[in-house]
């Protein structure tokens, strides 16, 4: 039997273009994570002589020892956890009652105050990050789970994502869940809210991502050492500016934070590929 | 368990525009009542009334009777079979048909007796465990109409529930659903733009055009008599042929009436004093024009297409002077485009329908 398929030489050489430059742009993005595998199992005292001592052996697993031992990370870890997933949890729930609400219930100024929500996408985070401050400071917010939390759990752009997800719902499964004579609240609960898990899976990730790796608002917020998430402390590790000591110490702080995120994305990997792709993948 | 629906003066707006128009209707317990009309008439309003799913404007409607316009979708004791099927996603199919069931609070024992027996009437049985996505789409239509069944309600209303099936499939559905009228003997209510669905499924057809009832009868008399030419061109595939009139002298019972192309014919009919030929036309259907064997004269008409259906041939013509016209005759004819046949009218069988559409029969028919 012929093979009837047939391959364009302009399209073959298009594709071996693609392939280099995803080679190079990998090796550009995976180079500094690999520097700091490489720092994180390496002595300090041989990296204060210099970082290329990097490339010989021996390799030591100390500095992780010594995260267990001496050093504050746990705790750090332990609130980068509470407060990602308070965060996560919060985002979720607000936004899939106020995306039922604004996609399904009728109520008074309902598109005024949907679009006054949407602003919320259009105002930057620096923007109101004094006046934010302040309130705190006034309800003594600061130092506390609730403080690190509570300004991540407004998402406008989650209210967003689930408005359009109920939307997108056909309203006949409403209409035949009222027929079977099911209140407001069990449609939401029991016929609604387990339709959206994909998108809930989309913004949870996002939010614990995001929640995860925030470092503006808890250096802000956090001025306690104990109440410090694992970016603030990881940066308040830094001993000098040139970080001459310590090196190996730091950078095994470093992968020791990014290990959740890492399982996050190994375990939900096709869903961020789907999120990030706007639905084009399934 | 079955229950009468009376529709009393019912008419619903949104804001300024006016989708129905004072429409009245009674449907006796245990009857089968097809709502048919063109999209936009209002027929899948008006059973989404009668669900709840919509609100009456003015009116009253009431199942059993008992004033249900005023209570909740859940409360009036009707189910309904959507379009769409409107199948929970998520939910098994037994999860599907008992949902309605734990909402009302009935026990488990008595849940699973009637899923059950559902699932038995419908052949469903082997599909229980299974969701929706993995149904075609045959079978998500009987787990619809399984829905409906388990809550053994006073009325069954279904919208469009066929359209969304194939041919084939769509003709054995009909099929179904008429045994299970006569099995369950309940009140049914179905909305359609399909008259075959109509024709054949119909105790009684309500035909609705621009908001209002145009004409409520049996499959036969709307199709036989029917009250205006909106309906009389509606119903009937082909559609009735329509040659307007040039003339009308009544003498006694019998009327000489003059249509063009088709010069005089003599018809018993009992016109009113003021009936007009101006606007007026003459209907016919395809199936009462013959055409004559060779050799026989009767009215000239040139065949443009010719269509053949097996059983039967469907002849486009046009007359001497140009009007259009579809005849009938076997499906052995041997009839070709562009031959010139002689047809006569079975004059039993005219409908006249003057300028404002109402229809007047043949006295004959």
């Amino acid at each position: 039997m012929t093979d009837q398929t047939t391959y364009r030489p302009e399209a073959l050489t298009g594709n071996r273009t693609l392939l280099a430059i995803a080679i190079i742009l990998s090796i550009v993005m995976m180079a500094p994570v690999a520097w700091l595998v490489g720092l994180s199992i390496k002595d300090n005292k041989e990296l204060m002589l210099g970082t290329e001592s990097v490339f010989e052996l021996p390799y030591t697993l100390v500095n992780y020892v010594n995260i267990i031992y001496s050093s504050q990370a746990f705790g750090w870890f332990f609130n980068s956890l509470v407060v990602a997933i308070g965060q996560t949890t919060g985002v979720l729930v607000l936004a899939s009652l106020a995306g039922y609400a604004f996609a399904r219930l009728e109520f008074p100024f309902r598109r005024t105050i949907f679009v006054i929500v949407l602003f919320g996408l259009a105002v930057p985070e620096q923007a109101v990050i004094i006046a934010r401050h302040q309130m705190f400071n006034w309800f003594g917010l600061h130092n506390s789970y609730i403080g690190l939390m509570l300004p991540g759990m407004s998402s406008a752009f989650g209210v967003f994502l689930m408005t359009q997800f109920f939307k997108a719902i056909p309203k006949e499964i409403d209409e035949a869940a009222l027929l079977d004579n099911a209140s407001p609240l069990r449609i939401f609960w029991k016929v609604l809210l387990p339709l959206t898990l994909p998108a809930q899976a989309t913004l949870g990730i996002f939010t614990f991502l995001h929640a995860w790796n925030d470092y503006w608002w808890p250096l802000i917020s956090a001025t306690k050492k104990e109440m410090f998430t694992l970016t603030i402390g990881i940066a308040s590790s830094q001993t000098n500016f040139a970080q001459s000591e310590g090196l190996g110490f730091l950078s095994a702080q470093a992968v020791f934070a990014s290990l959740p995120v890492l399982i996050v994305y190994v375990i939900f990997q096709r869903h961020i590929v789907t999120a990030v792709s706007g639905g084009a993948v399934k | 368990m079955s229950a009468s629906i009376e529709i009393t003066n019912v008419t619903k707006r949104y804001g300024a525009l006016a989708v129905l128009d004072d429409i009245s209707l009674s449907i006796k317990a245990g009857e089968f009542v097809v709502f048919l009309g063109p999209s936009g008439c209002g027929k899948s309003t008006l059973l989404r009334m009668i669900a709840g799913l919509e609100d009456v404007t003015a009116g009253t409607i009431s199942v059993a009777e008992q004033r249900v316009d005023t209570l909740p979708p859940g409360k009036r004791g009707v189910a309904m079979v959507f379009q769409s099927y409107a199948l929970y996603p998520h939910m098994t199919v037994a999860q599907n048909m008992s949902f309605g069931l734990e909402n009302i609070g009935l026990p488990k024992d008595e849940i699973e007796r009637r899923v059950q027996q559902a699932a038995a009437t419908l052949e469903i049985a082997h599909l229980l465990d299974r969701k929706p996505q993995k149904l075609s789409g045959g079978q998500r239509q009987r787990v619809a109409i399984g829905r409906a069944i388990v809550k053994e309600p006073k009325a069954f209303l279904f919208d469009e529930p066929l359209s969304n099936l194939d041919a084939a499939l769509r003709g054995r559905t009909r099929l179904e659903l008429a045994q299970l009228h006569a099995r369950l003997g309940s009140t049914m209510i179905f909305v359609t733009h399909d008259q075959v669905e109509a024709m054949t499924l119909a105790d009684r057809i309500v035909i609705m055009h621009n908001r209002k009832i145009e004409q409520i009868g049996t499959p036969m008399e709307i199709y036989r008599r029917p009250a205006s030419r909106f309906v009389a061109g509606f119903v009937g595939s082909p559609a009735m042929n329509f040659v307007p009139l040039r003339s009308v002298a009544a003498n006694g019972r019998t009327v000489k009436i003059g249509a063009s192309g088709l010069g005089e014919i003599h018809a018993a009919f009992r016109l009113p004093a003021s009936f007009s030929p101006e606007g007026a036309s003459l209907g016919i259907r395809a199936e009462d024009i013959t055409v004559l064997p060779a050799g026989q004269t009767g009215i000239a008409l040139k065949a443009e297409v010719v269509e053949r259906l097996g059983d039967r041939t469907l002849i486009y013509g046009q007359l001497a002077d140009g009007t259009k016209l579809t005849a009938e005759t076997d499906g052995r004819s041997e009839a070709r485009g562009g031959d010139t046949l002689q047809i006569a009218l079975d004059t039993t069988a005219i409908h006249l329908f003057d300028a404002a559409g109402t229809a007047h029969h043949s006295e004959g028919d």
